[in-house]
C-alpha cells in the first residue's frame, strides 16, 4: 500500500515558534529561533550535532523550559505548557530514543497512544493506525522491546498516530538505523504520516534524505537559524552544503548523485 | 556526678571513632554501608570472648565459644582485627556492579539477618540475654570501681579517638585518599583511569570495619556487657545521622556529627528523669527526633554542618566559592570558552617508548549486544601508531561502544583486542589504563568535588601515596614523589594556559573547561594510545580547532589516538586515517578526501 | 509428615499477609522508582490506628477499612511531602533510601511514644477450626487467605483492565512517553501511592491480626521478607510479587517444620542476597 493511499482523516494545524530562548538548567540553547509550520506541511530542521534541533523539538512539545518566546499550535498559546496538556490538545511526538514502551506488546503500546480515547475508539483507531502502517499488522502480540530499529520506529509513529493529531513532532526517526531501512521510514512512514493531513515537523541529521521529502527546510547552528528554503534553494547554495556536510561541494555531489 | 561525666566522655570518644570509620567508608570513599553497625558488635563480641573466661568458669550461666581470658590490650586489638576481617565477605556485595541503592539495601539485610542469627544460637554468643560480666581492661591490677578507673578509661577513649581521627586523616589527605574521593565521585571514570575499584571499596571497607570493631571493643570493655539489642539496625541509622549531620568527607564534621547525635540523644539524656508512667516516652521520642534530624538535614543542608573543604594544593588566587552543589551548575557561557586554548604550549611527549610494530592496538572480530541487538557487529581494526585516527558515523553506528570496548570499561561479547601484540581482551579497565590504553567519555566525567589539579593528580601511575600501605607511611614517604607531581601537574595546566582554574572545583567550570580538564587528565597518565569520545562535542568551533591541533602535536609525539566525532570538517583536517562505521560495522577506512567519494559512505552518513 | 502439612497452612497465611504488602511495596518501586523502606513502618502505625479504633469496641474487619484509609493517606502524604521534593533536586536513590530509614525511625518510634512500648492485641474472634488431617486453619485465618486473594485479584484487574491500571504500567515502563500519551502522570503517581497505601494499611492490619500480638518495631523483621519477596519476583513486577510472596512464605513456613523456628526467616534472607547478587531483576523482571 503506497502513502499515498492512505486515508485522510485530519486537518493539519499550525505551529508558529517565535523568538524562542530554551535551554536546560536555566542556561539557553536556543537563541532566539522562529519557524512555522503551516497546516499539512512537513517542515524539517537539519544542523550538526549540538546545534539544538532536538532542544527545539522538546520545548514545542514542553519538555524543555522555555525561557522565553512564544509558541502556538493553531489559535492555541501553548508556552510554558506540560507535556500531557500539549499531548491532549493533537500534539504527537515521537522521540528519538525511549520512543516505545518496551515491555509492552505493539498493540499494547498502540492502545496506550489511545489512552484519552473511549475504548470503542481506541479499537477503530488501531484499525485506522494498521492501515496507515499495514506492516504493524503483523506484529500486534510482539514486545516492543524486541523489535528491530526500523519496525520500532515505525511502531512510534504509530503510538503518536493514535490520537489523530494534526501536528506530529518527529526527532531524528533515522538516528540508529541502517541506510536503507532509514529511507525506508523517510520516504515511505514519514510521508504516510504526512498523508494523514497532519502538520509534521522532523529534525534530521541525514539532511539530503529530509530534503527529499520536506517541503521547507531550516539550517540550525549554534542555537540559532542559520538559513530557510525549500529543498530547492537550499540544493542550490554552496553555503548549504558546505556549512552542514562540509569539505567539498563537487565531491559531495557526485558522489550523492 | 562523676560517673555520668566519665561515662559521657568514653561515649563520646567510643562514638567518636565509630563515625570516624563510617566518615572514612561513607563521607570520603562513598560506599554505602547500612550494615556498618555489625563492625561494631563484632568487636565488642569479639573482645568480650577473648578476655572473658571459658563459659563453664561462672557455673556455666552463659554460653559462648571461645572465653581465652585474655589480658589486655589482646581483646582490643582482636576486636580490630575481627572488625576488619568481616569486611571482606561483605566487599563481594558492593564490589559487583548493582545499583547503589539495592546494595545499599542489600546490606541492611544482612545486618539485620545476623542480628536475628546470633539472637536465637545461643551456643554462639549466649544468643538473645547476651554477653555479661566481661572483664574490664587491666581489672587485675586498677580497681575499676574507683574514680580514677572510670577518669583513665574516659583518658583512653579519647586518646583513641584522636589517633583515629589521625589515622583516617593521613589516609584522606593522601593520594589514596584522593583516589577514593575520585571513586565516590564517578567510579566508571576512576576505573578507566587505572584505579582498581574492587579493591579500593575493599579496602573502605576492612578500614571502616576494623575501626568499628576498635569502638566496640573498648565499649564493651566500659560497659562490661552486650546483647543483640545494643546493635539493631537502627544504631546504623544514628551513625549515618551523626556523619550526615556532621558533613560528609569532613573527618571533624564526623566527630561533631558523634558529639551532636548518638552522645547528645542517646547518652547525655539518659539521666533524663523518666515521665511518669511512661518510661519509654523520652528514648522514642529521641529516635522520632533522629529520623526528623536526617530528613531536615538532607533537604535544608545536605553537605552537613563542616562541609568537605576544598584542598588548596597549586595555591593559586583562583576564587573558589564553597562546594559547588549537584543540582547547580555554573552557568557555562560557550563564547567565554572561545580563546581557551589561545596560549596553549607544546605537550611533553609520552615517556612510554615508542612501538615500532605496525599496529599499536588491533582488533578482531569484535562484537556486542545489547539485548539482543548487535551495537558492533564483528569489528576488525588495526590502529598505527602514532597516528590520529578519526571514527565516523551516524548515532548508533557503535562508534562509542567500540571505544568503550577498546578501552575496556564495556566487556566484549566476542572478539580480541591487542595491544602491542598481547592479547588484552580480558583484561579489565584498570589494567589496560595502566598498560597505556586510555579513554576519556562522551558525557562530562570530571571528578566533580575534586580541584582541577586533584583531577590531573589523582590518574597518574605510580603514586607512592596511591595504595593502603603508602597512605599510611604518611608523606614522609610519599611526599616528595607528590610535591613533583604537582609541578607536573602545573606544568601541564600552564602548557593549556590555564594554571588560575587550579584550585577550583572541576565541578564548577564551564562545559570547555571541563573538556580540557578530562583531556588533561588523560595526558597525566601518559598514554601510548589515548582514546577520546567526542572530545569536541559542544565545545565552540575555535576552541574545537585548537584542541585538534593540539592532538595532532600529540600523535608527533609519538602518541595513538583515536577519537570519535560527529563533525566531518574535524575529520578533514585532523584525522587520518578516518574508519566509517554503520549498523555495528566498519563500512570504509581510509584518507578522507578518498572516502569522500565513496557511494556508500555518502549514502550511510550524510544521506541515508 | 504431619508437621509438613501443618505447616502448609502457615505458609500459605504468611503468603497471604506477605502478597498484600509485597505487591503494594513494588508498584510505588515500579511508578516512583523509590526503594520506600518505610514501607514497613506505615504498616505498623495503620495497625496501631486499627488497634485505637478496636479498643473503642468496634469489629476488626471495620477497623481494617480504617487502617487502609490511613494507609492510603499517609502514604499520600509521605510521598507528595517526602519523596517527591527530594526526587525532584535530583537527590540520588541511595540518600532516598537513608531518607526513607529516617521515615521508619519517626514512623516506629512514633507510634511507640504515642502508644507505649508493650505489645498490644487486637479482640476479635478467632471462629471455629476447621481441620482437614493435620491441615487446620481457623475461620479468621481463612478469611485472611480470602481478603489476600480477593485483593491480588482486584488489583489484577485494575493493572490489566482499567485505564488507571493502563496508565500506571505506561508511567512505570516510560514516564515521559506517557505523558505524550496525555496521560497526566502526576495524578498517575498520586493515584499509586493512594492505591499502595490501601494495600499498605490492610497489610498492616492483617500483619496485626495474623500475628496474634505486636509492638511498634515488629516489623521490622517483616521488612526482610517484603524485599525477598519484591526482588524474587523482580522490582517494579507486580506479579513477580505475587509469585515471591507464596514462595517465600511457604518457604519460610515450612522450613520451620525442619529447622529450628527461629531460623525460618533466613531461608528469606538467603534468597534475597542470592538474587540480590545473581539476578537482581528478578524472575519476572525486565528492568534494569
Amino acid at each position: 500500500m503506497s502513502a499515498e493511499q492512505a486515508p485522510r482523516t485530519v486537518d493539519g494545524v499550525e505551529l508558529a515558534v517565535s523568538e524562542l530562548i530554551a535551554g536546560y538548567g536555566g542556561s539557553p540553547v536556543l537563541h532566539g529561533v522562529s519557524i512555522i509550520v503551516k497546516p499539512g506541511e512537513i517542515v524539517s530542521i537539519v544542523g550538526p550535532n549540538g546545534s539544538g534541533k532536538s532542544t527545539l523539538l522538546k520545548s514545542v512539545v514542553g519538555i524543555v523550559e522555555v525561557l522565553s518566546g512564544t509558541i502556538r499550535v493553531g489559535e492555541r498559546d501553548v508556552t510554558g505548557w506540560a507535556s500531557e496538556e500539549v499531548a491532549r490538545i493533537g500534539v504527537g511526538y515521537v522521540p528519538q530514543v525511549d520512543d516505545v514502551f518496551a515491555p509492552l506488546t505493539v498493540r499494547e503500546n498502540l492502545e496506550m497512544g489511545g489512552y484519552l480515547l473511549r475504548a470503542r475508539e481506541v479499537a477503530a483507531n488501531v484499525d485506522r493506525v494498521l492501515g496507515v502502517f499495514p506492516q504493524l499488522a503483523r506484529m500486534l502480540t510482539r514486545r516492543a522491546g524486541k523489535l528491530s530499529g526500523g519496525e520500532r520506529k515505525m511502531l512510534a509513529m504509530g503510538r503518536a498516530l493514535m490520537l489523530a493529531p494534526a501536528l506530529v513532532v518527529l526527532d531524528e526517526p533515522t538516528a540508529n538505523l541502517a541506510p536503507a531501512i532509514a529511507r525506508a521510514v523517510l520516504q515511505e512512514h514519514v510521508r504516510q504520516l504526512a498523508a494523514t493531513g497532519a502538520s509534521v515537523l522532523v529534525v534530521e541529521q541525514r539532511a539530503k534524505a529530509v530534503l527529499e521529502i520536506s517541503d521547507r527546510t531550516y539550517v540550525l547552528t549554534g542555537g540559532q537559524l542559520r538559513m530557510e528554503g525549500t529543498p530547492a534553494e537550499l540544493a542550490a547554495s554552496n553555503e548549504f552544503v558546505e556549512s552542514f556536510l562540509g569539505g567539498s561541494v563537487e565531491g559531495l555531489r557526485a558522489a550523492g548523485a | 556526678m562523676v560517673y555520668y561525666i566519665t561515662t559521657l566522655l568514653v561515649y563520646g570518644g567510643i562514638d567518636a571513632i565509630a563515625c570516624l570509620g563510617l566518615s572514612q567508608q561513607f563521607g570520603v570513599a562513598g560506599v554505602t554501608n547500612f550494615g556498618f553497625i555489625i563492625f561494631q558488635a563484632a568487636g565488642a563480641y569479639t573482645a568480650a570472648i577473648l578476655s572473658l573466661p571459658p563459659d563453664s568458669a561462672n557455673g556455666g550461666f552463659q554460653q559462648y565459644v571461645l572465653g581465652w581470658n585474655l589480658p589486655f590490650p589482646l581483646p582490643l586489638i582482636g576486636a580490630t582485627l575481627i572488625g576488619g576481617l568481616l569486611a571482606v565477605p561483605f566487599a563481594a556485595i558492593v564490589g559487583r556492579r548493582l545499583r547503589g541503592d539495592f546494595a545499599a539495601v542489600g546490606l541492611l539485610v544482612t545486618a539485620v539477618m545476623f542480628n536475628l542469627l546470633v539472637t536465637n544460637f545461643q551456643p554462639f554468643l549466649n544468643g538473645a540475654a547476651g554477653l555479661s560480666l566481661v572483664p574490664q581492661p587491666l581489672q587485675s591490677v586498677l580497681n575499676p570501681l574507683g574514680s580514677a578507673y572510670a577518669w583513665s578509661y574516659s583518658a583512653a577513649a579519647i586518646v583513641l579517638a584522636f589517633v583515629v581521627y589521625r589515622f583516617v586523616r593521613r589516609l584522606t589527605n593522601s593520594p589514596y585518599g584522593r583516589t577514593l574521593r575520585a571513586m565516590r565521585d564517578n567510579d566508571v571514570v576512576a576505573d578507566s583511569l587505572g584505579k582498581n575499584l574492587r579493591s579500593l571499596r575493599t579496602s573502605s571497607l576492612v578500614t571502616g570495619g576494623a575501626i568499628a570493631g576498635l569502638s566496640g571493643g573498648l565499649l564493651v570493655g566500659f560497659i562490661t556487657l552486650w546483647d543483640p539489642q545494643a546493635w539493631g539496625y537502627a544504631e546504623t541509622i544514628v551513625l549515618f545521622a551523626a556523619v550526615i549531620i556532621g558533613g560528609r568527607g569532613n573527618h571533624r564534621g564526623a566527630v561533631l556529627g558523634a558529639i551532636l547525635v548518638p552522645l547528645a540523644f542517646e547518652e547525655a539524656t539518659r539521666y533524663i528523669p523518666p515521665v511518669p508512667n511512661d518510661a519509654n516516652l523520652v528514648p522514642a521520642l529521641q529516635w522520632v527526633a533522629i529520623g526528623l534530624l536526617i530528613v531536615v538535614f538532607l533537604w535544608f543542608r545536605p553537605q552537613g554542618i563542616l562541609p568537605e573543604r576544598r584542598r588548596i594544593i597549586a595555591g593559586s588566587r583562583g576564587v573558589g566559592a564553597a562546594a559547588p552543589t549537584a543540582a547547580i551548575a555554573s552557568p557555562s557561557v560557550p563564547e567565554s570558552d572561545a580563546g581557551l586554548l589561545d596560549h596553549v604550549a607544546a605537550i611533553p611527549v609520552s615517556a612510554r617508548s615508542r612501538y615500532q610494530g605496525d599496529a599499536i592496538l588491533a582488533c578482531s572480530g569484535l562484537r556486542r549486544s545489547f539485548d539482543g541487538v548487535h551495537a558492533v557487529d564483528g569489528v576488525t581494526l588495526e590502529f598505527a601508531p602514532a597516528r590520529l585516527t578519526g571514527i565516523i558515523g551516524p548515532n548508533g553506528a557503535g562508534k562509542s561502544t567500540l571505544l568503550a570496548m577498546l578501552a575496556g570499561t564495556l566487556p566484549a561479547t566476542q572478539g580480541r583486542i591487542l595491544h602491542r601484540g598481547e592479547d588484552i581482551s580480558a583484561l579489565a579497565a584498570h589494567r589496560r589504563a595502566r598498560g597505556g590504553v586510555v579513554r576519556t567519555f562522551q558525557l562530562a566525567s570530571e571528578f566533580k568535588r575534586l580541584t582541577v589539579i586533584e583531577n590531573l593528580l589523582t590518574p597518574i601511575p605510580g603514586q607512592r601515596g596511591d595504595s593502603f600501605r603508602g597512605a599510611f607511611l604518611g608523606r614522609r614517604y610519599w611526599g616528595a614523589q607528590e610535591r613533583e607531581n604537582i609541578e607536573r601537574a602545573k606544568a601541564m595546566l600552564e602548557r593549556f594556559g590555564l594554571e588560575a582554574l587550579a584550585d577550583r572545583y572541576a565541578g564548577d567550570l564551564s562545559g570547555g573547561q571541563r573538556r580540557l580538564v578530562e583531556i588533561m587528565r588523560a595526558l597525566m597518565t601518559e598514554p601510548d594510545v589515548l582514546l577520546l569520545d567526542e572530545p569536541m562535542a559542544g565545545v565552540h568551533p575555535r576552541l574545537a580547532h585548537q584542541i585538534g591541533m593540539l592532538l595532532v602535536g600529540l600523535c608527533e609525539g609519538g602518541t595513538t589516538v583515536i577519537m570519535v566525532e560527529h563533525e566531518l570538517s574535524i575529520m578533514d583536517e585532523f584525522c587520518d586515517p578516518v574508519i566509517v562505521m554503520a549498523e555495528g560495522r566498519v563500512l570504509a577506512e581510509g584518507a578522507m578526501a578518498t572516502l569522500r567519494s565513496n557511494a556508500e559512505v555518502v549514502e550511510a552518513y550524510l544521506v541515508g | 509428615m504431619s508437621l509438613f502439612v501443618a505447616s502448609l497452612g502457615f505458609g500459605l497465611l504468611t503468603a497471604a499477609v506477605l502478597a498484600l504488602a509485597a505487591v503494594g511495596f513494588t508498584l510505588q518501586f515500579a511508578v516512583t522508582n523509590v526503594l520506600n523502606l518505610a514501607y514497613s513502618g506505615v504498616m505498623i502505625v495503620c495497625a496501631y490506628i486499627a488497634y485505637a479504633v478496636n479498643a473503642a469496641g468496634v469489629t476488626i474487619w471495620v477497623c481494617a477499612l480504617v487502617g487502609i484509609a490511613a494507609g492510603a493517606l499517609i502514604s499520600l502524604v509521605l510521598n507528595n511531602f517526602v519523596y517527591r521534593p527530594f526526587q525532584r533536586r535530583g537527590t540520588p536513590p541511595v540518600s532516598i533510601v537513608i531518607v526513607s530509614l529516617g521515615m521508619t525511625l519517626i514512623f516506629e518510634f512514633g507510634t511507640q511514644a504515642i502508644a507505649g512500648p508493650t505489645n498490644v492485641s487486637y479482640s476479635m474472634s478467632q471462629g471455629a477450626t476447621l481441620q482437614a488431617g493435620s491441615f487446620q486453619l481457623t475461620v479468621a485465618q481463612i478469611a485472611l487467605i480470602a481478603i489476600s486473594i480477593v485483593m491480588m485479584g482486584v488489583m489484577h484487574l485494575l493493572i490489566r483492565y482499567t485505564r488507571l491500571g493502563k496508565a500506571m504500567r505506561a508511567t512505570a515502563a516510560n514516564r515521559d512517553l506517557a505523558r505524550n500519551c496525555g496521560i497526566r502522570t502526576d495524578r498517575v503517581v498520586m493515584s499509586t501511592w493512594l492505591i499502595t497505601g490501601a494495600l499498605c494499611g490492610l497489610a498492616g492490619v492483617v500483619f496485626g491480626m495474623n500475628s496474634g500480638t505486636f509492638g511498634a518495631t515488629s516489623t521490622d523483621i517483616f521488612l526482610v521478607l517484603i524485599l525477598a519477596a519484591v526482588f524474587l519476583g523482580g522490582p517494579g513486577e507486580p506479579y513477580g510479587a505475587m509469585l515471591g510472596a507464596l514462595v517465600i512464605g511457604m518457604a519460610t513456613e515450612v522450613s520451620a517444620a525442619f529447622i529450628a523456628a527461629d531460623y525460618k526467616y533466613v531461608v528469606a534472607f538467603v534468597i534475597l542476597i542470592g538474587m540480590l547478587t545473581v539476578r537482581p531483576t528478578g524472575l519476572l523482571g525486565a528492568r534494569a
